[in-house]
């Protein structure tokens, strides 16, 4: 192992990126970044969703070429790098989806590419068996996990061991994590931590991304905030403090992409109390009124999507009360929808739409019933509805027997919307409703929204866009590991102030969460 | 198909691309009947017994049985599943009511009660399968395997000779004709317009696409999934149920081989017919011409006698190819 001196700080770069510039059709993912990573670190790498932060993770790894720039890996540059290349060099992810069989063996999995052999080119599964108990040892498990278990009987957090024995295996000494904490139980983050420090004393380079702006205080050495692609700076983490990191990492200009916010919030019409929902949502409360925008906030996995699917009957509740329209909710999504309940589902192409169906057939789907006369759909009466409805949403080409498929994917989106908009509903829950989707698509469904709300119809907005947030809600309430962290009104909106409470850092005076005016 | 073109009546050129858009997306059916066309008219040429028109019009009296079995699988292939038992359920059919007209001496007051009985007997058949797919989520080729197995025993129970004492009348469901034209023919063609009906212009049939499409999306807008499934195999045993009583009704007597190999022939019907095998993709029109086609080339081999081992083959020739040419680029989901 080289670079064994004692202190964290040693000046050995192994890994330099500079001058990374990357662009997927017109979209700039990264411009001009730098990043270098040190023998015996921690370097912390941090932005909001689609700041960069991913792609430049697979420039690293070699699942990415990048347009311009140089990686320097020990004492080699190259232009771009191939996967196997790079894990030739000693690069490997830990990836918040495991790379694991669950089927096998620990040992099994620990060697998938390079099983040690013995006679006859036969498995050696003595010589591999004490290879991966070593392997544990170094991480402080070999305790606990035993190297003939079966992955899939581990927890998770030692199934995350097992995948980072596998990164040793291959003899990484530059190891990317990707938001491991994001996966784990609390009581798992410490054993996590400690092993993470033991890496680095062992010489090795960490790559930490996480959204956890604590953790970064509590275990990185240095930080880079990514904003929109661009390099914002690269700290040491000594120099800097959270308030820092957040206003780096959103800091920008609300444009007028956003409606004018002149709804007017009436009657109640859902309420929920006390919601728990199978161990990630944990005594939920909040309420929607007609004609209002209510903004839901959160890290990924904080709850907001469990919930908006509770709504709507397909989470398992196991305790609590959601009232809609002075009733108890329908259980399940059709009698939902048939109540005027409805949810834009996030990702629309596992979610939303029927790939591999017409415009008008997705369209129709929800809204079967009311092309019915004796039993039979009318073509004609469907034919009409849908058309009207290709002109109101504005899909380009406005052609109904279009495959959803070739549809770019902001007018998919108008699809899904359109869909639900056909039930003529009261209350409509959107999660994402813009993600992955261009500017003009956007100001489009935010236009749409604030109609729904002229109307008198409610909307709950789940988002990880905070400027989406905050330029179309009432109220946000933000969501923390399955409980709400806060609510906002609109006069204590900002980024800042939510993030502040997605990341719970609690008790933290110098940013208030509360009373910032705009 | 009901595509209308009357609001592009003005203009040529958006008449013309709206044509080739419309034969873009029924390319299957186009290649379909295109190949029949080519095979019969081949077939015209060199064979003088197969251009007479009592060949033609027995064509089309053989193709009911494979049809009607073929409609069942079509449903349930539709929504991503498929049905091995409806060869099985077709014979259970057939034995039990041969069983019971040798019991009752041939009374042809039985005709009506023993058809709604077989009927009743197919229905509940493919609702155990459809309540087994979903109570269990086990993949429905291995249910409806199991299914069918436990039915092959039952069949051997009931008989392993040909049961004597179907009523003459009985008989008469396949042998009426107007003309050269057999009425279950006409019947027929009904049967397969008020199926097409039933996919395309109804909830239910919608429902079918949307689940084999994607039982996640079909579920969140609001289609009741588990209830779709139960139906389409119903309508599976339903289906087998009346190709029993056909092939009870065409043989005169309650044949233990009733329907062997058709569950095979049956899905390769709907395969070369367009209906992807994943599901959510194709139309029955594709299945008849499959079924047709089928039909068709069987009696071509008869007539110009190609011995029996080299038509399967051929047969599994066809499949390969239709699987090969209506290859649809899928994504690969995850979960």
């Amino acid at each position: 192992m080289e670079a064994s001196s004692a202190s964290n700080h040693s000046n050995n770069t192994i890994l330099e990126l500079s001058g990374i510039d990357k662009t997927f059709g017109g979209t700039h993912a990264l411009a001009d970044v730098s990043f270098d990573l040190r023998a015996g670190e921690i370097h912390a790498l941090v932005g909001e969703n689609g700041a960069g932060k991913s792609t430049l993770i697979k420039i690293i790894t070699g699942a990415y070429f990048p347009d311009i720039g140089v990686i320097k890996i020990g004492d080699d540059s190259y232009s771009s790098l191939r996967p196997e290349q790079a894990r030739n060099i000693g690069v490997s992810v830990v990836y918040q989806e495991f790379n694991i069989l669950p089927e096998l063996s620990v040992a099994e999995n620990i060697f998938m590419g390079d099983q040690p052999r013995g006679r006859l080119q036969l498995i050696d599964m003595g010589t591999r068996n004490k290879k991966a108990n070593e392997l544990l040892k170094r991480l402080g498990a070999e305790n606990t996990i035993n190297p003939n278990d079966l992955v899939k009987n581990l927890t998770v957090g030692e199934q995350q061991l097992v995948e980072i024995s596998k990164a040793l295996a291959t003899e990484s000494h530059i190891i990317i994590m990707d938001e491991p904490s994001a996966v784990l139980p609390s009581r798992e983050l410490e054993r996590l931590f400690s092993v993470i420090r033991k890496l680095r004393s062992e010489g090795h380079g960490i790559i930490y991304i996480s959204h956890r702006l604590n953790e970064v205080f509590e275990l990185a050495d240095r930080v880079t905030v990514l904003k929109d692609g661009q390099l914002m700076a690269t700290k040491d983490v000594v120099d800097t403090n959270h308030a820092e990191l957040v206003h780096l990492m959103v800091g920008r200009e609300l444009t007028d992409m956003y409606p004018p916010a002149d709804n007017q919030p009436e009657d109640t019409l859902l309420e929920v109390k006390d919601l728990d929902i199978d161990g990630t949502v944990f005594g939920v409360n909040l309420e929607v009124r007609t004609g209002e925008v209510l903004g839901l906030a959160g890290l990924g996995g904080s709850g907001r999507t469990t919930v908006c699917r509770a709504l709507v009957g397909l989470a398992d509740v196991q305790a609590g009360e959601i009232t809609y329209l002075g009733k108890p909710a329908p259980k399940n999504a059709g009698a939902a929808s048939q109540a005027g309940l409805v949810l834009v589902p996030e990702d629309r192409k596992t979610h939303g739409l029927v790939l591999n169906q017409s415009m008008r057939f997705n369209l129709s789907l929800p809204n079967l019933l009311q092309f019915v006369r004796n039993g039979v759909l009318r073509a004609g009466i469907e034919k009409e509805a849908i058309e009207n409805m290709v002109e109101d949403i504005q899909v380009k080409p406005p052609n109904p027997e279009m495959l959803a498929e070739s549809l770019s994917g902001g007018n998919q989106q108008k699809v899904v919307v359109g869909k639900w908009l056909l039930t003529n509903p009261k209350l409509v829950i959107f999660d994402e409703p813009t993600r992955g989707i261009d500017v003009g698509a956007k100001a489009e469904i935010y236009q749409r929204i604030r109609d729904l709300t002229y109307s008198g119809v409610g909307v709950i907005m789940a988002s990880s866009e905070l400027p989406e947030l905050i330029g179309m809600s009432d109220r946000i309430m933000v969501f923390h590991e399955g409980r709400i962290a806060g609510e906002l009104d609109r006069s204590e909106f900002s980024e800042e102030a939510i993030m502040h409470l997605a990341t719970a850092t609690n008790g933290n005076e110098d940013q208030p969460a509360k009373k910032v005016e705009v | 198909m009901a595509v209308t073109y009357e609001d592009a009546s003005a203009q040529v050129a958006p008449r013309s691309s709206r044509l080739i858009a419309f034969i873009r997306k029924n390319a299957s059916i186009f290649l379909i009947y295109g190949i029949i066309i080519l095979i019969a008219g081949g077939a015209a040429i060199f064979s003088e017994s197969f251009r007479t028109p009592s060949n033609m019009a027995n064509i089309l009296r053989q193709s009911i049985i494979l049809g009607l079995l073929a409609i069942g699988q079509s449903i349930v292939i539709l929504t991503g599943g498929m049905d091995i038992s409806i060869d099985m359920m077709a014979r259970t059919v057939a034995l039990t009511i041969a069983t019971l007209f040798a019991f009752y001496n041939s009374d042809p007051s039985l005709i009506l009660p023993l058809i709604l009985l077989g009927i009743v007997i197919g229905v509940i058949l493919g609702g155990i399968n459809g309540l087994l797919i979903t109570r269990t989520h086990a993949t429905p080729f291995i249910i409806t395997f199991g299914v069918a197995f436990i039915l092959r025993g039952v069949n051997l129970a009931i008989s392993t000779t040909p049961i004597r004492g179907i009523p003459k009348e009985f008989l008469l469901i396949y042998n009426t004709k107007i003309g050269i034209i057999a009425v279950n023919v006409i019947v027929m063609a009904l049967v397969w317009f008020l199926v097409w009906l039933f996919t395309t212009r109804t909830r239910l049939g919608r429902g079918l696409y949307a689940v084999g499409g994607s039982p996640r999306i079909a579920r969140l807008s609001a289609i009741r999934v588990n209830r779709t499934l139960v139906w389409a195999y119903v309508l599976s045993g339903f289906f087998a149920s009346l190709a029993g009583l056909f092939v009870l009704s065409r043989m005169g007597v309650g044949d233990p081989g009733t329907a062997e190999g058709m569950t095979f022939q049956s899905i390769v019907a709907v395969a070369v017919g367009g209906i992807s095998l994943y599901g959510g993709r194709g139309s029955i029109i594709g299945t008849l011409g499959g079924v047709l086609l089928l039909t068709i080339l069987s009696n071509v081999f008869n007539l110009i006698q190609v011995n029996i081992y080299y038509q399967q083959l051929l047969l599994g020739l066809v499949v390969l190819i239709a699987v090969a040419a209506y290859r649809t680029p899928r994504t690969v989901r995850s979960g």
